[in-house]
C-alpha cells in the first residue's frame, strides 16, 4: 500500500461510518455499555485492593469501652493503654464526636441518638509501633477492663481480600463475556458495512486491489467505532466515579480508610478505554473482513 | 501473452466445466469466445482472472504462472488486465469521472495521476462533459463506455469483456465493439466472450469455440476492420454520409 492512499482510505473509512450509521450507533451504544461494566468492575476492583493495602499498611487500631463507662474511668484506662510497650500513641476519642462523625457521615439515620441514647462508646484510637506485634498488642488490650472491643483491622483486610478475590474473579469473566459480546457486535457492524459494499469489494478486487487494501477502511471504521466507544464510556464512567465514590466514601472512611480520587483515575481511564476500544474494533474489522475475503470477496465474475 | 496447455477444470459438485484444453493467445490478438449457455466460456474467463484454479495443466497469462503463484500476487496479475461486464457494474452513487477513478484509487494511485488518466479515458470512450453524471442519468451504451474506460484506465495489457453487449441495444453493441476495436489497434489485447453471432461477423478476427468444455474451432474471420487504416477511413466516411 502507496503512503499517498492513506487519506483516502481513512475517508472512505470514516464515510462507512456515516453511510451505515443506524448500525454504527447500535455497535456504539452496546460498546459504550460493555466498556461502562468492564470499566466498573476494573475500578471496583481497583479500589477494593486500594482499601486493602491501606488497611493492611495501617498501624492504627480502635480500642472500643464500655459505653457506661465515665469519663474519668475512660482516661484513667488510657493511661493503662499507654503503659503497653507497642503502643506509640494513644488518642482518645469521645463518643460524642462519634456520633457526630456518624451523623455527619450517614445523615438523619443517627439524627436521634443523641446525649443518653448514643448507643456508641468512648473509643481510643491507638497507634503501634512495630506491626508485627500486632496480635499481641491487641490480646493484651483486651485483657484490659472496661475494654469491650477492638478493630481487628487485619479481619476487616481479610474479609476486604475475600470480596476483592470475588470482585475479580467475576470481573474477570465478566470482562472476558462482554468482550466477546463487544468483539461479536463490532464484527458484525463490519459485516453489515461489508455487504453493502460488497459490490465495491468485487470491482476492487476485479482491478487489482489487493486484500490489505480492501481491509483497510473496514478496520479504520471499526476502529473509529471503537474509539468513539471508548472516549463516550469514560466520560460517562470519569462523571458517575465522584458520586458513587463520595457516598460509598462515607461508608468506607468510617473504618479510617478512603477511595482512589478522580484525579487519579481520570487520565488511566479515558486512555485505557480508547485504546480497548480502538483494540477491539480493529480485532473485530480484522476478524471479519479477513473472514469475507477468504470466503465470498474472491468472487468476482461469479458475483 | 495467455498460455494454456492441457487445462481441465473440475467443480466440486463433479462437473467437469473445461476439458484439456490448448491455445495460445498472443499480445495485441483481438479474440472472440463463443459457445453456447454452459460451454465453459465463464469457467475459462475465471481461470484467466485467477477467480478459479485449474484442476490440471499449465497455465501462463500476462508472464504470470497462475498454476505457481501464490494468492498475493492475484492483485498483481489483475492490474494487467481490465474487464468489462455485461452488467456494468457502476456504483450507483459515484458519477462517471468518480466510477473510472475508483479503478485507481484501489490500487493506491496518487491522485494527480488519477486526475490526468481518467480525463484521458474519458475523453478515449466519448464521454467527455459526461464526468459529472450518475449511471442513472446515462443509456446503456453510456453506462457500458464508463465501464470500458474503467478498465482501460489503468492501463492493462489485456482487456477482457464478458458480454459486453449483451445488456445493450444493436446500435449501442456496434458503438461498444468499435471501440473495443479501436482499444486493439493501440496494441491492447481484446478478449471479448459473447454469444452474439452478428457481431461475431461483422468484427471478425480470431474467433474461438468452446463447446462441452472443448475447443470445438479455433478460426480466423477476416473483416474491414482489421484490413488496414483505409478501411477505418472509408467507415468514417460512411458515417459521415449517414
Amino acid at each position: 500500500m502507496k503512503f499517498s492512499s492513506s487519506g483516502y482510505l481513512v475517508k472512505e473509512g470514516l464515510k462507512n461510518i456515516w453511510n451505515n450509521r443506524m448500525m454504527s450507533l447500535a455497535s456504539i451504544i452496546v460498546l459504550v455499555s460493555c466498556l461502562i461494566i468492564t470499566g466498573a468492575a476494573i475500578l471496583l476492583s481497583l479500589n477494593v485492593s486500594s482499601l486493602i493495602s491501606t488497611i493492611g499498611d495501617d498501624n492504627q487500631i480502635n480500642v472500643f469501652l464500655d459505653n457506661e463507662m465515665s469519663d474519668i474511668d475512660s482516661i484513667k484506662l488510657g493511661a493503662q493503654i499507654e503503659k503497653i510497650n507497642n503502643v506509640d500513641e494513644c488518642e482518645f476519642y469521645s463518643k460524642d464526636e462519634a456520633i457526630k462523625e456518624f451523623q455527619s457521615k450517614l445523615g438523619n439515620l443517627y439524627e436521634s441518638m443523641q446525649g443518653d441514647e448514643n448507643p456508641l462508646g468512648n473509643v481510643y484510637k491507638v497507634r503501634l509501633k512495630d506491626l508485627s506485634d500486632y496480635k499481641d498488642t491487641i490480646a493484651e488490650i483486651k485483657t484490659i477492663d472496661g475494654v469491650t472491643s477492638v478493630s481487628d483491622r487485619a479481619a476487616i483486610a481479610r474479609t476486604l481480600t475475600k470480596l476483592n478475590y470475588f470482585v475479580t474473579l467475576v470481573g474477570s469473566w465478566v470482562v472476558l463475556i462482554l468482550g466477546v459480546v463487544t468483539l461479536f457486535i463490532i464484527s458484525n457492524t463490519i459485516k453489515m458495512t461489508m455487504y453493502s459494499r460488497r459490490f465495491e469489494i468485487s470491482i476492487m478486487k476485479s482491478v487489482g486491489a489487493t486484500n490489505t487494501f480492501v481491509r483497510i477502511p473496514f478496520i479504520i471504521e471499526a476502529m473509529a467505532i471503537g474509539l468513539i466507544a471508548g472516549i463516550l464510556s469514560s466520560i460517562v464512567i470519569i462523571s458517575i466515579y465522584n458520586p458513587v465514590r463520595e457516598s460509598a466514601g462515607n461508608m468506607i472512611s468510617l473504618i479510617g480508610t478512603s477511595t482512589i480520587p478522580l484525579e487519579q483515575i481520570w487520565g488511566p481511564v479515558l486512555l485505557g478505554f480508547s485504546g480497548i476500544g480502538v483494540l477491539i474494533g480493529a480485532l473485530g474489522g480484522f476478524i471479519s473482513i479477513t473472514k469475507y475475503l477468504r470466503k465470498e470477496g474472491g468472487e468476482i465474475l461469479g458475483w | 501473452m495467455i498460455h494454456l496447455k492441457n487445462v481441465s477444470k473440475v467443480y466440486s459438485n463433479g462437473t467437469e466445466a473445461l476439458k484439456n484444453v490448448s491455445l495460445d493467445i498472443n499480445q495485441g490478438e483481438f479474440v472472440f469466445i463463443v459457445g453456447p449457455s454452459g460451454a465453459g466460456k465463464s469457467t475459462f474467463l475465471k481461470l484467466l482472472i485467477h477467480e478459479e484454479k485449474a484442476t490440471f495443466g499449465k497455465i501462463k497469462v500476462n508472464g504470470f504462472d497462475l498454476i505457481k503463484m501464490k494468492n498475493r500476487k492475484v492483485p498483481y496479475l489483475r492490474r494487467t488486465m481490465g474487464i468489462v461486464f455485461q452488467d456494468f457494474r457502476l456504483i450507483d452513487k459515484m458519477n462517471v469521472y468518480d466510477n473510472i477513478a475508483f479503478a485507481m484509487r484501489a490500487i493506491g494511485a496518487p491522485e494527480k495521476t488519477i486526475k490526468k488518466r481518467v480525463n484521458y479515458v474519458i475523453a478515449i470512450v466519448g464521454l467527455t462533459g459526461k464526468e459529472k453524471c450518475r449511471p442513472n442519468e446515462l443509456s446503456g451504451g453510456e453506462q457500458q463506455r464508463v465501464s470500458l474506460a474503467r478498465a482501460l484506465v489503468n492501463n492493462p495489457e489485456m482487456i477482457i469483456a464478458d458480454e459486453p453487449t449483451g445488456n445493450i441495444d444493436p446500435k449501442m453493441s456496434y458503438e461498444i465493439m468499435r471501440r473495443l476495436v479501436d482499444i486493439n489497434k493501440k496494441g491492447t489485447t481484446v478478449l471479448i466472450v459473447t454469444h452474439e453471432h452478428d457481431l461475431v461477423k461483422e468484427f471478425g478476427g480470431r474467433v474461438i469455440t468452446i463447446n462441452g468444455g472443448e475447443i470445438e474451432k479455433d478460426e480466423k474471420i477476416d473483416s474491414k476492420y482489421f484490413l488496414d487504416e483505409s478501411v477505418d477511413s472509408a467507415e468514417d466516411s460512411e458515417e459521415a454520409e449517414e
